[in-house]
């Protein structure tokens, strides 16, 4: 069913309270799991839809390909800037992530589901397997949510 | 951490040599597979996910419910168990073993694999 008059958007005041409510419910840590879970389907499919699955394209044109499809012109979960490999790691650099948005400077929040969609997505392009770890925060000092993946396998 | 291959071999040995036992994953405590040994029509990144979740809430319930430390979350269903256990700081070890098995011995023999893996993973 489509919505004819709200369309395909909700706020992030909703989505957040999804989140919290979670939290209250399950805990942090069984809701940080779920989360990322649910992310890592959701960039997996997402991917698969667009037909990029183990397409292995460059890391700019990686970086590219999600913030279109995640980005402003996509869903609006975050903005992708860049990809950087280092190795056995790769760091991704976001803003305006949904799970950093809405939220007080200083807050210890971590990005959980936007994260979680990066890395899935990654993962079926590249057809390896991460472990992802938000390592910079724009509620922290930085100038980007920063999404570190360490290879697994 | 020790190499997954190490690991793969100490949780494949453990469910070939232990009767009842069907299978095993070692699992991080952000959900992420280790290792794992499972029949064929599990998914082994959702079961990861659902493990670490499972123990997690299951800690948070004994908090909550003035419980205590949670030594194991057991599942008892008409086919089998599902036991989950926290493997140090860094891992979570999920187990599932048939009806038949009993209970003590399967507690045993969980508690014997914790100690090769907790310095494996540490």
């Amino acid at each position: 069913m489509t919505r004819e008059k709200l369309g395909g958007f909700i706020s992030i005041v909703c989505f957040k309270g999804v989140i919290t409510g979670m939290e209250e419910a399950l805990g942090e840590r069984a809701t940080s799991i779920a989360l990322i879970s649910a992310g890592r389907t959701r960039g997996k499919n997402l991917v698969t839809e667009l037909g990029l699955a183990g397409s292995n394209p460059s890391l700019e044109d990686l970086a590219s390909k999600l913030d279109f499809a995640l980005g402003e012109n996509g869903t609006r979960l975050c903005k992708v800037d860049k990809i950087e490999d280092n190795g056995d790691t790769i760091k991704v650099y976001t803003h305006e992530t949904v799970c950093s948005a809405g939220e007080e400077q200083g807050s210890s929040r971590k990005c959980t589901y936007s994260m979680g969609a990066v890395c899935g997505a990654i993962e079926t392009i590249q057809g390896k397997r991460y472990r992802p770890k938000h390592t910079e925060s724009v509620l922290r000092g930085g100038t980007h949510d920063v999404f570190e993946m360490s290879m697994i396998g | 951490m020790a190499q997954a291959s190490m690991l793969t071999e100490v949780v494949q040995k453990f469910v070939t040599a232990t009767p009842d036992i069907q299978g095993a994953a070692l699992v991080t405590p952000d959900g992420l597979s280790l290792t794992s040994v499972l029949p064929g029509s599990m998914d082994e990144e959702r079961t990861s996910a659902m493990s670490a979740a499972m123990l997690s809430l299951g800690e948070r319930i004994g908090q909550e419910l003035s419980r205590g430390i949670v030594d194991r979350i057991v599942i008892e269903g008409e086919k089998g168990y599902s036991v989950m256990v926290s493997c140090g700081d860094d891992a979570v070890l999920l187990v599932l073993a048939a009806k038949e098995a009993k209970q003590g011995l399967l507690f045993l023999e969980i508690k014997r694999i914790l100690k090769d893996l907790a310095p494996m993973v540490s």
